[in-house]
């Protein structure tokens, strides 16, 4: 079990965190390279850049949504995301990793915030599933991995947590401590080619979005020339 | 020209040169690393003493040669001879190209493979020290002067004076004396000290000296084959245009 | 998949290997990922990226020579590859110099320092002036994409005859000047391989190999992209291959009988087996293959006869660079790491050369447009069934997400061990031996020092006197022995155990219990483990406990022993030599497990034996 629990810290960990890390930075390049080529090709280069930037701001700091449309939905995500991203990275254990591995470190969340953070992460990402499941709408919307994520979201959360609160036999903390490298690890490999890529990809998507709806220069005309219209009025 | 005489007889192993070298170069400590060869030295360690049975105690060190490998090979001049005969190494020319630990037949230059900035480390016949008049660390420290330090000319005299005073004690040979070209470290011993160089031995033969041919025949060799390209691009154009000239012709006709 | 993008997949994943390794070559030294060692200091990355990259570059200058100077104008197809192949060859091996050289931000230091009589010197300025001359000869082709260098690229065209002379004249010294670098080691080359004539033998390889690797690079895009071959045209060039192969060979052995050396070749030795390895795959079967038309006029008859001179050559010098300088005692066998990133670079060269003939009109398989690629088959994403876009940005997704793995998997097998030992092999203590007298060899190698351990523990004063040298102890021991918490040789070894202690990793403890409240938790907010321990550090104890580790055997004992003996060299005036190394590192070699008296002996002869002329006078009066 030791042997497993080294070979997950180490080799397995140096992997994963490696592929999310550079998985991440593909996605975020290929992305804005595409963007750029469409960009380019476009006959109307009219963008609502100050649109899509407000746009953007207001997805990446929703506070208005909360005092407008489905204020507890909205609620529960920003919690949801709070704990998890603070947790992780600001964890004192998991700060202590980053000074061992890599002679870094930062700030670090007081024991108290971190147990606040997580159990609140815990219980609004199964509010969240609870939300989905519940509303036929959401339902209809959702995909499998919709609903996969959230719990493999929470797991190294729940492990975690126990692990840092508990007194366990050697035996169950190795286990524990197992499940919750390796579910964070299924998380940082599947993280840059799912959907959860918006964590890098939120502040490109209104501007893609804008995008999108641009068509190539002179596009009309070979529309009409494969329709068999050439020289039709578009 | 400055100049190192080892007696193998009179040296007890008691390693103060080494200790001295090390203190006087602030060498940092060593410990066995997977890149070392098995002779003590390396690039914390610029001298060594050799156990032989016996037991016989020989310290290796650089043999500063009157005509270095090292010195010929280097293709920066990080590697000088200086007027007292040190082989002294230049650390700010090098670009860390191992050709000399390639060339040296001795394999003195150690390399600092553990460093991203790595350099050459090799003895220097403590160069300050000498040109200010004082002995290297290492004979300064020795209790038995069994290595001592003076000029090559009166060393070498002293070394066949001592092995034509004790025929029986020694070989009837001053190690350095010839080999290579001569070396300004030299030893006389009652055992054969071939085991310092590689198993195929150079003998006397200057190492240098044999690229030295290659090297002079640089610029007739470019000279020389732009000409025969030369004559040979006339030839072909030449032959080219009369089967040109001679096409035409039996067309014309 | 078709082939093509399986090629380029599996030349990218290596790329992205040599990438990480290369990096952690760059960040930590050469010696945390290769084998390279004071005995062998050129390896693999010399032998088979910087000689032969130059050697296989040779068809840059042969084939030009053919074309524009023997006025063969039926091989002129050839001229804008062979050259490419040059190039990359050129390419190639200045990558692998960054990589080998200690130095390489020095690298331009033979333009300002000049030191002529070096081999090595003559190289540098062949590389920078014929990568000049190729670039130049190159440059052309790439700009005929764009119409803005027009008056650049006529003006190149024009004098290329230049250029071509220029090239000669330079590979001429270059290839041969390889040859000079080992003139010089002459008792480090093996035997079989050491010639006054390696110049001319490097010279005359070099212009056999340069169109066989132009044949090798044709049948490379033929067999890639389905193009047909000229099987007459490159018959024609393998003919004349074959001749100077031959003439090579004639040389080399009559070279070798001349000099008595044929007899090596028979002995059996493993150099031998290499030998005839390299022999028959760079001379025998191409000569042989080659001489059969109807052989060399098969694309498989090719590819054997080629393939093997290419790689026999690059065994050639592979083994004078590294693998045959057998007289150094050690042998070399390179690490994972030093070949994958070999690889890596000619890897990355062949993927240059893949992107060069596709954008570049060199050979007919450019493509005038995305559609045209062979890899035009519509691409959907595999989990998403989203069209994954035109194929050109397909094979951008395919071989980037290759490229990141490969990253990543480097980064996972990157030799953790041996760079954070910096070299040191790791050494466990071994207990002290014996009763009375111990014979203490902690790292098990037969040499070691005997130690009166009765005789010094009378001398510091009975019993009371343990304090002094076993200053803690293993919690519920007493006397615990040195190794015990030194555990090993040459490196500091940590004592504490995290996870026996603190409560989340099954102790019994809170972190408080030991990290001071309210500061951050590093071991110096640790307390000592005689806080708790009471036992471990005995009254008296000339040490005290300051952190977890505990410094290696060799740094302990030498801290134990060192610092009293000085002391009582100074203070007895009978023993000034008790301070030196010699007083207890004499004996050669002491058999383990020797009778106590024995041991008394030798450790009497050790004392006298240090006992030198001017303090004999000394202590003559006493």
């Amino acid at each position: 079990m030791q042997e497993l629990l080294d070979f997950a810290r180490g080799p397995l960990f140096r992997l994963t965190i490696a592929l999310m890390v550079l998985g991440l930075l593909r996605v975020l390049i290929l992305d804005i390279w595409g963007a750029i080529t469409a960009y380019r090709r476009a006959g109307d280069r009219q963008l609502a850049w100050g649109d899509a930037l407000r746009k953007t701001i207001a997805w990446l700091f929703p506070v208005k949504r909360v005092f407008t449309k489905r204020p507890i939905y909205s609620l529960c995500s920003i919690l949801f995301h709070i704990g998890l991203i603070l947790v992780p990275v600001f964890f004192l254990g998991h700060v202590q990793l980053w000074k061992s591995s890599i002679g870094l470190s930062w700030w670090t969340l007081p024991e108290f915030w971190a147990d606040l953070l997580t159990v609140t992460t815990v219980v609004f990402g199964l509010t969240l599933i609870l939300g989905r499941v519940g509303s036929a709408q959401a339902r209809y919307l959702s995909r499998k991995q919709d609903y996969l994520w959230i719990p493999l979201l929470i797991l190294p959360f729940i492990t975690g947590y126990i692990c840092t609160n508990m007194v366990l036999s050697p035996n169950w903390y190795v286990i524990l401590m197992l499940i919750h490298v390796v579910s964070a690890e299924v998380i940082f490999v599947f993280l840059p080619f799912t959907k959860i890529a918006h964590c890098v990809l939120m502040p490109l998507s209104q501007f893609i979005l804008a995008l999108a709806w641009k068509f190539p220069a002179r596009v009309d005309d070979k529309i009409c020339t494969t329709l068999n219209k050439k020289g039709a009025p578009v | 020209m400055k100049a190192i005489l080892t007696d193998i007889t009179k040296c007890i192993g008691c390693s103060e040169c080494v200790v001295a070298c090390k203190a006087y170069h602030e060498l940092q400590e060593d410990i066995p690393r997977h890149w070392h060869r098995n002779d003590g030295l390396s690039a914390y360690n610029w001298t060594a003493i050799i156990h032989k049975e016996g037991p016989h105690y020989i310290r290796k060190q650089c043999r500063h040669c009157l005509e270095p490998a090292c010195v010929s090979a280097c293709p920066v001049a990080a590697l000088v001879t200086t007027d007292e005969g040190a082989v002294i190494y230049k650390p700010e020319k090098c670009i860390g190209c191992r050709y000399c630990m390639v060339a040296c037949p001795y394999g003195i230059p150690r390399y600092d493979w553990e460093h991203a900035v790595p350099y050459i480390q090799k003895c220097n016949l403590c160069h300050d020290r000498i040109s200010q008049g004082k002995q290297p660390a290492c004979t300064e420290a020795c209790p038995t002067q069994a290595t001592i330090f003076g000029e090559r000319d009166e060393l070498l005299a002293e070394a066949h004076r001592r092995i034509t005073a004790e025929p029986g004690k020694y070989i009837d040979h001053v190690f350095g004396e010839f080999e290579v070209g001569g070396t300004s470290v030299l030893y006389i011993s009652d055992i054969d000290l071939g085991f310092l160089t590689y198993p195929v031995k150079s003998g006397d033969k200057v190492l240098p000296k044999t690229t030295a041919p290659a090297m002079s025949a640089v610029p007739p060799a470019f000279f020389g084959m732009g000409a025969v390209m030369g004559g040979l691009y006339w030839f072909c154009k030449r032959r080219e245009r009369l089967q040109n000239e001679k096409k035409n012709e039996e067309a014309d006709s | 998949m078709n082939r093509l993008s399986v090629t380029k997949s599996i030349l990218w994943f290596i790329t992205g290997l040599a990438v990480t390794f290369g990096a952690a070559r760059m960040f930590f030294g050469l010696g945390a990922v290769s084998n390279l060692s004071d005995a062998t200091p050129w390896g693999i990355w010399k032998g088979i990226n910087v000689v032969p990259g130059i050697a296989l570059a040779a068809g840059g200058f042969v084939v030009t020579a053919i074309i524009y100077v023997m006025r063969h104008h039926e091989y002129h197809r050839y001229a804008k590859v062979s050259v490419l192949l040059a190039f990359l060859g050129y390419i190639t091996a200045a990558t692998a110099l960054v990589v080998e050289l200690g130095l390489p931000w020095m690298v331009w230091h033979p333009i300002v320092y000049w030191q002529h009589h070096s081999a090595l010197f003559e190289i540098s300025w062949c590389v920078i002036l014929y990568l000049t001359v190729l670039f130049l000869e190159f440059i052309p082709t790439p700009m005929e994409e764009t119409s803005r260098f027009a008056g650049i690229r006529r003006f190149l065209i024009k004098y290329k005859i230049v250029l071509v002379f220029l090239g000669i004249m330079i590979s001429t010294l270059h290839q041969s000047s390889l040859g000079t670098l080992f003139l010089i080691t002459p008792e480090k080359l093996h035997p079989l391989w050491y010639s006054s004539l390696l110049p001319v033998l490097f010279f005359i390889s070099a212009i056999a190999i340069g169109p066989l690797m132009l044949i090798v690079g044709v049948l490379t895009i033929s067999t890639l992209y389905n193009k047909p071959l000229e099987m007459d045209k490159l018959s024609k060039l393998a003919v004349i291959s074959m001749i100077v192969l031959i003439v090579y060979a004639l040389i080399r052995w009559i070279d070798l009988a001349a000099t008595a050396k044929l007899a090596i070749a028979f002995t059996g030795s493993w150099q031998t087996l290499v030998f005839w390895a390299e022999n028959s795959l760079l001379l025998f079967i191409p000569i042989i293959l080659l001489a059969i038309p109807s052989v060399r006029r098969t694309r498989t008859g090719l590819w054997t006869a080629t393939g093997s001179a290419v790689i026999g050559m690059v065994l050639n010098r592979a083994n004078m660079a590294g693998i045959m300088f057998v007289a150094t005692g050690k042998a070399y066998t390179p690490t994972m790491y030093e070949i994958v990133i070999s690889l890596g670079i000619l890897s990355a060269a062949i993927l240059a050369f893949l992107f060069c003939i596709e954008r570049f009109n060199i050979w007919d398989v450019k493509w005038s447009s995305d559609e045209e690629r062979p890899e035009a088959s519509p691409r959907f994403g595999h989990a998403s069934d989203v069209w994954l876009g035109t194929p050109r940005i397909a094979g951008r997704m395919v071989y980037s997400l290759v490229f990141v793995f490969s990253l990543a998997v480097g980064l996972a097998i990157l030799p953790v061990n041996r760079i954070q030992s910096a070299g040191v092999s790791d050494v466990p203590a071994a207990k002290a031996r014996g009763g009375a007298t111990l014979f203490i060899d902690g790292n098990r190698d037969g040499y070691g020092v005997v130690f009166a351990h009765d005789d010094h523990a009378k001398r510091l004063g009975g019993d009371s006197a343990c304090v002094q040298c076993h200053h803690s102890n293993v919690p519920m021991d007493k006397q615990s022995g040195c190794h015990e918490c030194h555990r090993n040789m040459y490196v500091n070894a940590d004592v504490f155990r995290h996870d026996w202690h603190a409560a989340p990793a099954g102790g019994n403890l809170t972190c408080n219990a030991c990290h001071q409240a309210d500061r951050q938790r590093t071991a110096e907010t640790a307390v000592a483990c005689d806080h708790c321990h009471k036992d471990m550090v005995p009254t008296g104890a000339t040490i005290t406990l300051e952190q977890y580790l505990a410094p290696s055997y060799a740094n302990a004992l030498h801290g134990m022993c060192i610092a009293c003996h000085q002391e009582q060299a100074r203070v007895l005036a009978e023993k000034p030599d008790l301070g030196r190394c010699a007083s207890c590192h004499t004996l050669d070699d002491v058999p383990m497990y020797l009778p106590d008296d024995v041991i008394t002996a030798y450790r009497d002869t050790m004392y006298n034996h240090v006992v030198l002329p001017q303090s004999n006078s000394q202590t003559d009066g006493n």
